[in-house]
């Protein structure tokens, strides 16, 4: 309490000031603001076509950008570099027409060739944005068929490709081709530097990898700055490891932003602080307690919903999360389409739980066994999680045991169903907007080796049904195949979806112009501003 | 022997440091009925989530409504269950190596020496957290990679008093009638170096406490839900500044523990052999 | 004495070696597989495999460890496999900042330890004394971690005298960067004020850091001091008239520098283990934070590279303890040889 109120007086003492201080030099007020303080986390590398997380989209949203690009809250898919474009009939080839006069940060125009060059580094390089484009694109099938259109010809027809297209940053040959080394398409620069066209450009000097990073404004971004009276000139990322370090450095004006996962114990105190608030946005990122559908118990519907039925979601996700998260009834957020209107999720009843336990052990499901449930140990609510679901599971003669590992510990296990664990605690967060992000690639079995897959569920009308979704181009067709797959697949229960994300970002009140996206979690520099 | 533990009694600060441990293991022992709520070593009540100390819980409750008194009573028993069976086991490797490569000037001793400084080569933290991120991270794994590095401490100790006693005129003689080697350094040799052994062994218990308790909150020790401290204190960041109380218990009785077990050591290095006293190297 | 330096250094070299062995073939055990990670979301196990084939993953681990061990030899040690950039480019930001704060606790430990050492001696078996005796085993007592927490928590969340983390103020602007030791490189840029921010970001983290050096100094300054002051020439003196405060402040500063020196090499590795856990309590881009984030990502390349150089430190360090040893005190060089 006395912390908030000295933060008050402090808060009052600098509004008091702060006009002083401009008055003094009024001809610095412009040169003067003070910089805007990101404290999110940095990815490792500043190539955007080298990995593919949350803190990868801070650099793809600001530093580079795309044909196309998420804007708003349900996101909406906008024309950016390319203007427009047509598909053909088989959904195999597809032309973009690029928008005229857009530069690079080096003042070079952008081309269909740099399309075309942009999408061969990604293939080439086969990191992560990759992943989504491999199965049918290949190299030579990109083509420039004049300065401003770019063909595409899909081995197979992929509804979702005009979704995913989003992922891929346009880089700048003629900024990385001095600094190729052998095969490595300039990825050791590029993971330290600027090619690209964005708002925002990077100052190279100042850069420590994960540590600090300086942008300055783009002022010839081809968007223009229109919309925006008072655009930010320099920003500095400063990622604060510790979540609630970084909270602590937002309420003592640190920092102007956390990332936006804040916990939910710190929401209230962040808003009463007169100087922070909690921008508060329905996201599109699940919380799932996985289960190894290849391992027994798990292999039996009645051990798997007796899990279902063990897990107390109001619990947590009214009073361990404070409400702030939605409850969620299966694989797809609930504001995507492609969800049955009538889905009911499941709800915690321990006598349910202890009747499908009880027939999952007369059928012979080895539920005395010590269950083991792999938890991120830098993610608290994982952890918190688990905690809880061991508790109420030992009421039902379940023995659940936590293990702490990290995130690249528990994917690379999922390569194989033997080393997959028994259960583990993740999200999936929005790479791109589609049912395909979600159900599609968590229990269609061909992806079967990928940690999204990795309750290693296997239904071949499943199977059937979302291959068809994936390969037709009406989207009334694909909404009625993903409602029937999502309808089998929450009642075989093969994972416990638990909550969709509101994502909670701490920001300080001078910051101003804060637009949320599921894609990119709002970190769109473009259209803030700074109050002063 | 019972003239040094007299003198070891004798000096306040010493019996104190015997007190603190004394207590602690009393209460390690007992901990399932000293604990006001032997439950809360797993179990979670939502609904009394980090409450303030209060009657009903002296120590306030954690993040997952469990009482942190309980919890820290129960946690005596796992920190003092780690910290002997890391010395032990550190013990277990050290000491043979440290009187095989102490009694003779051969390429075996040259080996086993420069094996040590491999291992002290490296702070002790820096392998342990690489140890215990080898095998998959848990109490278990973090007491293996403790013992693993702190046997050198052993080694080094036992094979500096071996060396001193090897020259020594008793052991000329007992060689001279014919004893053999492993004889002479397990009956006569080892029985020398042990007030020294356990000087290190006790020093040695605070300090794998201590960085027990750091791998914990580095989260590659102690598993959820288990009550150890140094996870507790981990637990409690996200929750301050306003549960202060979650925090405090936890680290309080970790600085108790360790200091019990460092005053004791100070107090066993003087009263067992004052030469030891002797402070510079 | 150049020979002694060199005998010195050539037994630091077979440690050292060893040390790259030994790093190696935990990093090949280490759980996690970076090839998984990198190639994302939704690589099939084809992709995987691919990339593994590319950053040689794949081959005999014997094949491996030779190409490891000339990498290292000739002071490559590749590049993280998660940042795609140099690790050794990575390490030289990050080494400055963990130096910076060990050097700033040893100085923190030697002054006010050897204060209290020499306070604790003056006052033998009195009150002065016992309260040194318990704070000095108090202080090798506490966990870092949580001292620091407490600290933040009065310091700066409840009297806000602190800035909570970091190095330095963000918003003043990128440091100057010359030497990578922000308080040095602040002076020699001239700016005060980031010189000032700095000097305080440093505070609570060196004070944690420095407690248990502190501890240990003064435990070794009081005794030396009143062994000292036991010694027959010490007595005579006393005898001619000199005051006992004056007799310390004489001994006791030749008895600190070798009181000190002889415990810098055992210190400094309880330092950086202590750094570990300071700086990610306080959010200090250091080695430590490094390591840890390697850990986390199973970056094995930064994590092995972490280890030998904080190895090659800690070798460098305690061979100058050693010469500086024999500089002071002659009989330990011919004690060593």
């Amino acid at each position: 309490m006395r912390i908030s109120l000295r933060s008050a007086l402090l808060a009052a003492a600098m509004l008091a000031l702060a006009p002083a201080a401009d008055s003094q030099s009024p001809a610095h007020a412009q040169a003067q603001q003070r910089p805007l303080v990101w404290g999110d986390n940095l990815p490792a590398s500043l190539d955007p076509h080298a990995l593919f997380d949350v803190p990868s989209q801070f650099v793809l949203l600001n530093v580079y950008d795309g044909l196309y690009r998420y804007q708003g809250n349900p996101p909406e898919l906008v024309p950016w570099l390319a203007e427009r474009h047509t598909v053909s009939e088989d959904g195999l080839t597809w032309e973009f027409t690029l928008r005229a006069g857009a530069k690079f940060h080096d003042g070079s125009a952008i081309t269909a060739e740099d399309v075309v060059y942009s999408f061969k580094r990604l293939l080439a390089m086969n990191r992560a944005p990759a992943a989504a484009f491999r199965p049918v694109l290949r190299p030579e099938n990109i083509t420039a068929r004049d300065e401003r259109t770019v063909r595409f010809v899909l081995s197979e027809p992929y509804a979702p490709f005009l979704a995913a297209i989003p992922l891929v940053a346009i880089v700048n040959p003629r900024a990385i081709q001095p600094h190729v080394r052998g095969d490595d398409w300039g990825a050791e620069w590029l993971a330290a530097n600027d090619a690209g066209s964005g708002a925002y450009r990077i100052n190279p000097e100042t850069y420590r990898p994960r540590n600090q990073l300086d942008l300055e404004r783009f002022a010839d971004h081809f968007m223009g700055w229109s919309h925006n009276q008072r655009p930010i000139d320099s920003v500095r990322v400063r990622p604060v490891l510790e979540t609630s370090t970084r909270v602590l450095a937002l309420m003592r004006g640190e920092i102007d932003a956390t990332d936006s996962y804040l916990p939910t114990d710190q929401v209230e105190r962040v808003d009463r602080n007169p100087r922070t608030r909690v921008a508060r946005d329905e996201s599109m990122r699940v919380f799932i307690l996985r289960m190894n559908n290849r391992r027994p118990p798990f292999d039996n519907l009645d051990a798997r919903l007796c899990f279902a039925y063990a897990f107390n979601y109001q619990g947590f996700n009214e009073i361990i999360l404070k409400g702030l998260v939605i409850r969620n009834a299966g694989p797809n957020p609930n504001n995507l389409w492609g969800n049955p209107p009538d889905l009911r999720p499941y709800n915690f009843d321990l006598n349910l739980a202890r009747q499908h336990c009880d027939r999952a052990r007369a059928a012979g499901a080895p539920l005395g066994r010590e269950i083991e449930i792999h938890v991120q140990t830098e993610l608290e609510q994982t952890v918190q999680a688990a905690q809880m679901f061991q508790a109420d599971l030992r009421r039902v003669g379940v023995n659940l045991k936590i293990v702490p590992n990290t995130w690249a510990g528990i994917t690379s296990s999922t390569t194989r169903a033997e080393t997959t664990p028994d259960m583990w605690v993740h999200w999936v967060s929005t790479y791109f907007v589609d049912p395909e992000n979600w159900i599609g690639q968590m229990y269609d079995s061909r992806f079967h080796g990928t940690w999204k897959a990795s309750s290693w569920y296997r239904n071949e009308r499943v199977d059937d049904l979302l291959t068809r979704a994936r390969t037709s181009l009406d989207r009334a067709e694909r909404e009625r195949l993903y409602q029937e797959a999502t309808r089998i697949v929450v009642a075989e229960s093969p994972d416990i979806w638990v909550y969709n994300t509101v994502n909670l970002r701490g920001l300080s009140r001078r910051l101003q112009g804060y637009r949320f996206s599921p894609v990119g979690s709002g970190g769109e520099l473009r259209s803030m501003w700074l109050e002063n | 022997m019972s003239a040094a533990l007299a003198r070891l009694l004798r000096d306040p600060v010493s019996a104190l440091g015997l007190g603190i441990v004394l207590f602690a293991v009393v209460v390690a022992f007992f901990a399932p009925y000293l604990a006001p709520y032997p439950e809360d070593a797993y179990e979670s009540h939502l609904l009394q989530r980090l409450r303030p100390p209060s009657a009903e819980f002296p120590f306030g409750t954690d993040n997952l409504g469990r009482d942190i008194l309980s919890r820290v009573i129960l946690g005596t028993r796992n920190a003092l269950v780690v910290a002997v069976s890391v010395v032990v086991a550190a013990m277990a490797i050290g000491i043979p190596v440290g009187l095989v490569a102490g009694w003779r000037d051969n390429w075996v001793s040259d080996v086993l020496m420069r094996l040590t400084d491999v291992f002290l080569a490296v702070p002790q933290l820096i392998l342990a957290l690489a140890l215990g991120q080898l095998m998959r991270p848990g109490i278990e794994t973090a007491m293996v990679a403790l013992a693993l590095t702190y046997w050198p401490f052993f080694a080094r100790t036992v094979f500096a008093e071996t060396r001193r006693l090897r020259g020594a005129l008793f052991v000329d003689a007992l060689a001279g009638i014919g004893a053999r080697p492993t004889r002479i350094l397990l009956l006569h040799v080892l029985p020398n170096a042990l007030p020294a052994v356990l000087v290190r062994a006790t020093i040695g218990m605070g300090f794998t406490i201590l960085t027990a308790a750091i791998l914990g909150f580095l989260g590659v020790g102690a598993a959820p839900p288990s009550p150890d401290w140094g996870l507790a204190v981990a637990e409690a960041r996200q929750h301050l500044p306003e549960a202060w109380w979650f925090p405090t218990f936890p680290g309080l009785a970790i600085l108790l523990l360790v200091l019990g077990f460092n005053l004791l050591g100070d107090g066993l290095r003087d009263a067992a052999d004052p030469r030891l006293r002797r402070s510079r190297r | 004495m150049a020979r002694f330096v060199l005998r010195r250094i050539l037994l630091a070299l077979p440690a050292l070696l060893g040390l790259v062995v030994l790093t190696f073939v935990l990093s090949r055990v280490i759980p996690g597989d970076p090839a998984a990670t990198l190639a994302g979301d939704a690589a099939t196990p084809a992709q995987i495999a691919e990339i593994r084939a590319q950053y040689g993953l794949d081959r005999p681990i014997w094949e491996q460890a030779i190409v490891h061990l000339r990498q290292v030899l000739t002071g490559d040690f590749g590049r993280s496999v998660f940042s795609g950039r140099p690790v050794v480019e990575e390490i030289a930001f990050r080494l400055p900042a963990t130096l910076e704060l060990t050097f700033a606790a040893l100085l923190i430990s030697t002054v006010l330890g050897v204060g209290l050492g020499l306070v604790a001696a003056l006052d033998h078996n009195g009150p002065v004394d016992h309260l040194v005796r318990l704070l000095s085993v108090g202080g090798l007592a506490i966990a870092s971690f949580w001292l620091a927490i407490m600290l933040q928590l009065v310091f700066s969340m409840e009297l806000d005298w602190l800035p909570l983390r970091g190095r330095i103020d963000p918003t003043l602007g990128a440091p100057p960067d010359i030497t990578g030791f922000l308080l040095l490189d602040t002076l020699l840029a001239g700016r005060l004020d980031l010189f000032w921010s700095a000097l305080r970001h440093l505070v609570m983290p060196a004070v944690t850091l420095a407690l248990p050096g502190l501890a240990t100094i003064a435990r070794f300054t009081r005794s030396g001091v009143l062994e000292a002051l036991q010694k027959d020439y010490v007595l005579y003196a006393r005898a001619a008239g000199y005051g006992r405060f004056r007799l310390a402040a004489i001994y006791v500063l030749r008895n600190a520098i070798t009181v000190t020196v002889t415990q810098i090499g055992l210190l400094f590795g309880a330092l950086i283990s202590g750094a570990v856990a300071v700086e990610a309590v306080f959010d200090w881009p250091g080695l430590g934070t490094y390591a840890v984030q390697a850990i986390l990502s199973s970056d094995y390349k930064a994590l092995l590279a972490v280890t030998l150089v904080v190895g090659v430190v800690y070798a460098v360090v305690n061979v100058m303890v050693d010469v500086a040893q024999a500089l002071i005190d002659p009989r330990v060089a011919e004690e060593m040889s």
